[in-house]
């Protein structure tokens, strides 16, 4: 299967359409505003997840019932919430 | 006899041709390198913004003070790609350019070069220039987004922030760039305006901008007492911070160079921003005398205090910038006391009697100072022939573009975090800023082999004492509300 692509009669076309020595700037144009779209996205997700995690914690530090010494360490081992950031630490994954 | 005296004219006529293009390709290149590495020095002024605002905060907003400053990359970068540079190429009459023959007559097809699919926005064996140029200004892009950041630390969101920074990094400044800091701007070409090493181009109205969202964003948690008495948070590494300031300075260097115009086949030698003569030397020299004379004039000011010492030192380097390819270095360094000395008054006025709680001074080292280096252009340097048209300098032309480009900063940044306040993005939950940013952000302590002490806090009075029950008496104060958000703004919104 692989060996029946024809990467030699399209390599011109496909490399005209992936970089800037074609006179022909399709690729570019479609990159751009791939790259704009992805860029507004990226956005976004910040936006989200740092509501989604600033709201978890100030409902944690709410629900103790009272405030941790400020700048202090919560009561207890480990993160006060469950990690939002950071590769998962479940050993059955 | 004729034929072979033809022949040999012609054959060095071909070796004059063949001379000349190398002679242009080897200028081309070694302006390629020049402002390469212009850009390598350039990092390290993003690396001193980091280790500065991280110093300066408390324990627990350490990593999330330091993430903004990385983070500033990820975001300025593609907006000031697809956006902030075609900016500067097209808007330099005020508006976009009609077509992309660009207004500029020196360099006709600059509009168009910097749009994001043009020819000179990519790899480009005919064009060792274009791109290099484009670096030089985005590390300037990065730089006003970090001049924002540290004003903002320990209560602003990461989020916020990024979006705030992205839209003084690749639009408000550059805008202002175009006007004012190029050859075609129509403030260069009508009135003269000087601004050679981008005082208030750049720092001035990132200064205007961070007014703007720091009039949104409030003051920090316990930072003033109910009289309205400022607080002082002690930074958790002073050594940190000044470290990080002295990184900037040496960036500043290449800053400095960065602003300059060189490609030997074309120019006679170095130009300014405005295509007028000046020397790399006239320039070192200047910012060179210009901490000199900050250093002394912070120390003076604060009495020896060492973070309004060095940040004396920026000041110092920022009032003389603008004027710093025509000034004298005597000149320089009598300039740049006042402006050392300035920003430390205008700093201490800004926090105790605005109340406004700018964490790093940043308004005053960079917003104040910026406009005093363009307004003293017009008093030192009028006269002196700015740009290709040789308008002359004039305090009224200095004018005009202070009182342009302070709304200019001043309301995009004023509005934009006035949205972000009403749609509650603006700033993090009064819990989360009491407990400090890191644990809510990344879940973790970035000191955890040491004993935390108790956090302290000096007063009004000088007294240094236990913070817990000040920050503990200011988040009651706040009610479970917002802070720098009204009780009756926040009813109406869910």
């Amino acid at each position: 299967m692989i060996d029946s692509f024809p990467f030699d009669e399209w390599s011109d076309d496909i490399g005209g359409f992936w970089t800037f020595w074609s006179e022909d700037k399709t690729g570019t144009y479609i990159m751009t505003v791939l790259g704009i779209i992805v860029m507004l996205a990226a956005f976004a997700y910040w936006v989200w997840l740092e509501n989604r995690k600033l709201a978890a914690q100030a409902a944690l530090l709410r629900a103790a019932g009272g405030m941790p010494a400020p700048g202090g360490i919560p009561p207890g081992p480990g993160p006060s919430q469950p990690p939002l950031a950071g590769p998962s630490t479940d050993p059955g994954d | 006899m004729m034929a072979s005296l033809v022949g040999s004219f012609s054959w060095l006529l071909a070796q004059a041709t063949e001379v000349e293009d190398k002679l242009s390709l080897d200028s081309q290149i070694l302006a390629e390198q020049f402002y390469f590495f212009t850009v390598v020095i350039m990092w390290l002024i993003h690396v001193g913004f980091m280790a500065y605002e991280a110093g300066a905060a408390r324990r627990k907003n350490i990593m999330s003070t330091a993430i903004k400053n990385i983070l500033t990359i990820a975001v300025v970068t593609p907006t000031f790609y697809y956006f902030g540079w075609y900016i500067y190429g097209c808007f330099e009459h005020g508006g976009p350019a009609q077509g992309h023959a660009g207004p500029d007559p020196e360099f006709p097809g600059f509009c168009g070069a910097t749009a994001p699919w043009a020819d000179a926005m990519g790899p480009n064996l005919q064009d060792h220039v274009s791109a290099v140029f484009f670096l030089a200004f985005l590390l300037f892009s990065w730089t006003t987004a970090s001049i924002l950041s540290g004003a903002l630390i320990e209560r602003v969101r990461l989020s916020a922030y990024l979006i705030l920074g992205s839209l003084l990094g690749s639009a408000v400044w550059i805008m202002d760039a175009a006007w004012g800091w190029s050859a075609g701007g129509w403030l260069t070409t009508r009135f003269g305006f000087h601004d050679s090493i981008a005082s208030a181009v750049v720092h001035g109205v990132a200064g205007a901008f961070t007014l703007g969202v720091l009039l949104n964003l409030g003051p920090r948690i316990g930072k003033y007492d109910l009289a309205g008495r400022a607080r002082t948070f002690r930074a958790h590494n002073t050594h940190l911070t000044l470290m990080g300031l002295m990184l900037i300075f040496t960036g500043f260097y290449g800053f400095y160079a960065a602003c300059l115009v060189i490609q030997s086949t074309i120019t006679p030698g170095w130009l300014n921003i405005y295509l007028s003569p000046t020397t790399l030397g006239a320039i070192a020299f200047v910012i060179t005398f210009g901490f000199a004379g900050g250093f002394t004039g912070g120390w003076i000011a604060s009495k020896g205090d060492p973070f309004w010492t060095l940040s004396g030192g920026l000041a110092g380097v920022i009032s003389v910038s603008a004027g710093a390819d025509v000034y004298h270095p005597s000149l320089a360094y009598l300039l740049s006391i006042t402006g050392g000395m300035f920003a430390v008054y205008v700093g201490t006025w800004i926090e105790r009697a605005l109340r406004i709680d700018d964490a790093v001074g940043a308004v005053a080292v960079h917003g104040f100072t910026g406009f005093y280096g363009v307004f003293l252009v017009g008093i030192f340097a009028g006269g002196y022939p700015t740009g290709v048209n040789n308008v002359p300098v004039s305090f009224g032309g200095q004018m005009i573009g202070i009182l342009t480009f302070i709304p200019l900063g001043f309301l995009p940044g004023y509005a934009a975090s006035w949205v972000l306040k009403k749609l509650n993005l603006l700033r993090v939950p009064p819990e989360v800023e009491l407990e400090g940013l890191d644990m809510a952000e990344f879940q973790q302590d970035f000191f955890p082999e040491f004993e935390r002490v108790p956090e302290t806090v000096v007063l009004p009075t000088g007294e240094e004492v236990e913070a817990a029950p000040i920050l503990l008496e200011g988040l009651a104060q706040t009610n479970g509300h917002r802070v720098g958000v009204g009780v009756s703004e926040e009813r109406r919104t869910p």
